[in-house]
């Protein structure tokens, strides 16, 4: 186990200096931020953008400010941002806990409707229940996320006023970012629960549980959910990584003050300390949701944990 | 025991319900396109700066909505030597929101900041250059010395790095905390301060103004047009400030009930403007003539949904310098051939217009522009750049295609502002002309401080760049700003510089 961990944490090193090298790079293509610092200023001139420039450390060639970058991120400084010269890590220390909200209540709604809904389709496989919430996974398959979440604002706030249209005050203010994730990450996992479970009901210790009179509730939620839960807890921690990523545009729709919308707002305002120290931020929390489910695996199965 | 606790309860819930009206009945909710990251004057680039930061600092001199240059921190101030001496009196009685009083020293400690080694760092101390140094002649006078005339000067002095900062304050907690927790003399005081989220401000009853009459303000930070509209439309917010509201969303919110947009010319202009050096637009009457073959009003009636005014040099009609009594090139295709023809052009000649690609309104616009020339003989072909690469790289290098956008703002509403950086000679906006005459007005009009003298000649400059077609001037657009029908007494502000002072709220 400490050989496997070490590997993984030297795995995550690199993977962390390759996408903050691609990273840090890439946003530099956009331009100068320099002159969006002097926008509106007036008269500006060389000398002033060379002032701003040199104030932000922009003069330096490019693989000294990488390097730079990287020593403030040993010591835990992710530097400070170009507007307004706000550390980073305080607003990133802000935002982390609003997406990680965000994605758990996603991930809640999607496993709590997927999973009993895929068992239902296994189970009745073929005939009208299963049909339809096939179907009905399609269509939710086929919701582009910003679309879903700009109807239920419609209906939701301007049309019955229930719910706040954008913002994080409140759990009523979870409600239609978490259902808009949720939909969309449901239409896959009903898929994927009933597929597994179909393959699981199959097996023969099913048929053993069914011969020895246990209940139905017994032999699909004990006996065959568990057996299913190795794929799907693979399954569902990597999605939780990609949801990460998704929930960008969720999170610009709802104005949710989120990682998203941080990582947003600094591209368009050429922002690289924070959009540097948001990716280099959700690439450590991707990489350790991975090695955590690689630990789950051994708690849910014990065939795993005597490697 | 039952009956007593529900009776508690329902007690509770009335006292809670009458405390919620009370204190609703003073706030307001603005929603903000974008948070500055710092709430310093000297560090500030931004119009939503200002749109929050003007209820928070005073400078010498105040600009509200009517443009009118009256007094602010100081109740009067002369020009002396010649305009390189400026004497202010200053308003006694007045205090920061943390109790230290306003005097001279806060005046000469705050222009010291702006053009020392802090205000180096941030982008607003090439405004104030022409301040040499503020002399302390006692408490409540101060005198400016500069090292030239500056005509703009008393109003860059009601706005943005010229806002009046606390010394005792700054000195004691550092320029970073600052940032975050600032502290003015103006009408609101900020109370609590989310990054990126919103920012809570609180009336400051002892304002050398009088108490502001709403009790408290929040400004939320929402970026996405449409999602701070479905904030108006709920209740939620009571105003979206600009630039926040497309063009295409008026009718959306004018048609919800209890809400509707409020419009007000900006000093914010487009033009589209022309390579003087080489192609066709070379020739004065090509560029007359490619002027008179677009009909301007047309498209403001039909793009901007009447949200602009034609323009006949390239400033608003609230600029100093503005002449009413110019009138734009008519739209005349039938005199444009002609010209062109006199030019000896070819129908079927070609120019490229170079535009910003992420501004769709206007990508509409230079379609539009383009039909017109295609109607006298003329094909245009539109080339979008990345904004900042045409800015950046494209414009000051003199890489344009025969014509190019440009849009120009600017809170000071002086045309100088625009014109200087637009025709002088060398300037980074203006690649291919140099002209000895325009040079020498543009210069001329800078040493002038007679108000009414230097206006007439930025007049006859503007006149002047209008004979010689130095662009095709298209219109300015009004600033449209979102507000609920419980919002009383609001009046918006050209320049974004939104004093809430006087506005209250109903129910």
């Amino acid at each position: 186990m400490a050989k496997f961990l070490f590997y993984r944490l030297l795995q995550a090193v690199f993977v962390v200096l390759a996408v903050t090298l691609i990273v840090s790079f890439a946003i530099r293509l956009t331009g100068d931020p320099a002159v969006m610092l002097a926008q509106g200023a007036g008269s500006i001139t060389e000398a002033d953008l060379e002032r701003i420039r040199e104030a932000l450390g922009l003069n330096q060639p490019f693989i000294a400010q990488y390097l730079d970058f990287l020593r403030g991120l040993l010591v835990g400084d992710l530097g400070r941002s170009f507007m307004g010269g706000t550390q980073v890590s305080d607003l990133v220390g802000r935002a982390l806990p609003a997406t990680l909200a965000l994605a758990f209540a996603s991930l809640f709604v999607s496993i709590a409707v997927s999973i009993p809904l895929g068992i239902k389709a296994a189970v009745s496989r073929g005939r009208w229940p299963d049909q339809l919430i096939r179907v009905l996974s399609l269509i939710g398959l086929s919701f582009p996320n910003f679309w879903l979440a700009i109807m239920l604002v419609l209906l939701f706030s301007i049309t019955f006023n229930l719910l706040p249209p954008s913002g994080m005050e409140g759990w009523s203010s979870f409600v239609m970012p978490a259902a808009t994730m949720g939909i969309i990450l449901t239409a896959t996992n009903v898929r994927l629960v009933r597929t597994t479970m179909l393959d699981t009901l199959r097996s023969q210790y099913v048929m053993v549980a069914r011969a020895k009179g246990l209940s139905n509730t017994v032999v699909l939620y004990k006996h065959a959910l568990r057996n299913c839960s190795i794929p799907l807890i693979t399954y569902f921690g990597l999605q939780f990584g990609g949801l990460l990523g998704g929930i960008v545009v969720v999170e610009r729709v709802f104005n949710w003050p989120g990682l998203g919308t941080l990582a947003f707002e600094a591209v368009a305002a050429r922002d690289y300390p924070v959009l540097q120290g948001v990716i280099t931020v959700l690439s450590l929390l991707i990489i350790t949701i991975n090695l955590l489910v690689d630990i789950a695996y051994g708690l849910v199965d014990p065939r795993v944990r005597k490697d | 025991m039952k009956n007593k606790r529900a009776l508690a309860k329902a007690l509770a819930a009335a006292s809670a319900l009458s405390v919620s009206a009370v204190s609703q009945a003073g706030s307001l909710t603005v929603a903000t396109p974008q948070d500055p990251g710092s709430w310093d004057p000297i560090d500030t680039f931004l119009v939503n700066w200002a749109s929050l930061a003007t209820n928070v600092f005073d400078g010498l001199t105040y600009r509200g909505p009517d443009l009118e240059l009256v007094p602010g921190l100081a109740t009067r101030w002369e020009e002396l030597d010649d305009g390189t001496r400026l004497r202010f009196e200053l308003r006694e009685g007045v205090t920061f929101h943390n109790g230290e009083p306003f005097d001279a020293e806060a005046v000469k400690f705050t222009f010291e900041r702006l053009l020392g080694e802090e205000g180096a760092k941030g982008p607003q101390r090439s405004n104030y250059t022409a301040i040499e140094s503020v002399e302390v002649i006692d408490d409540h006078t101060v005198d400016f010395h500069l090292s030239e005339p500056d005509p703009v000067l008393l109003t860059k002095l009601a706005g943005y790095g010229a806002m009046i900062v606390p010394p005792g304050y700054i000195q004691e907690h550092g320029d970073e905390h600052f940032n975050s927790n600032p502290v003015g003399t103006g009408p609101f005081k900020i109370v609590d301060y989310r990054p990126r989220e919103d920012v809570r401000l609180e009336a400051f009853a002892e304002h050398w103004g009088g108490a502001p009459k709403l009790d408290s303000v929040t400004y939320r930070f929402i970026s996405e047009p449409s999602t701070a509209v479905a904030e108006l439309q709920s209740g939620r917010v009571d105003i979206v400030i600009p630039p926040t509201i497309p063009i295409g969303m008026i009718d959306t919110i004018n048609n919800h009930d209890g809400i509707r947009v409020v419009s007000v010319p900006s000093p914010t202009v487009e033009a589209i403007r022309f390579n003087t050096q080489s192609g066709i637009t070379a020739d004065e009457k090509v560029r007359q003539a490619m002027i008179m073959a677009v009909d301007r009003q047309a498209i403001i009636d039909s793009i901007l949904a009447g949200e602009g005014k034609v323009i006949a040099s390239f400033q608003s009609a609230q600029s100093f310098g503005h002449d009413p009594e110019l009138e734009p090139y008519p739209h005349d295709p039938e005199r444009a051939r002609q010209l062109l023809d006199e030019a000896g052009v070819e129908p079927g000649a070609n120019v490229q217009i170079d535009v910003r690609g992420n501004d769709a309104t206007f990508g509409e616009v230079a379609q539009v522009v383009a039909a017109y020339l295609q109607g006298v003989g003329i094909n245009a072909s539109i080339q979008p750049y990345e904004t900042n690469v045409l800015l950046n790289d494209i414009i000051p290098a003199g890489r344009t295609g025969e014509m190019f956008q440009q849009k120009w703002g600017g809170w000071t509403f002086d045309y100088d502002n625009t014109a200087y950086l637009m025709y002088h000679t060398g300037e980074r906006w203006n690649p291919y002309d140099s002209d000895e005459e325009l040079d020498r007005m543009l210069n001329a009009q800078r040493g002038i401080t007679d108000r009414a003298e230097r206006e007439a000649m930025l007049q006859e400059i503007a006149r002047y760049t209008q004979e010689r077609a130095l662009e095709m001037p298209l219109y300015s657009l009004n600033a449209l700003y979102g507000v609920s029908d419980r919002v009383q007494g609001f009046e918006p502000a050209p320049d974004n510089r939104l004093r809430l002072t006087d506005v209250s709220v109903s129910e």
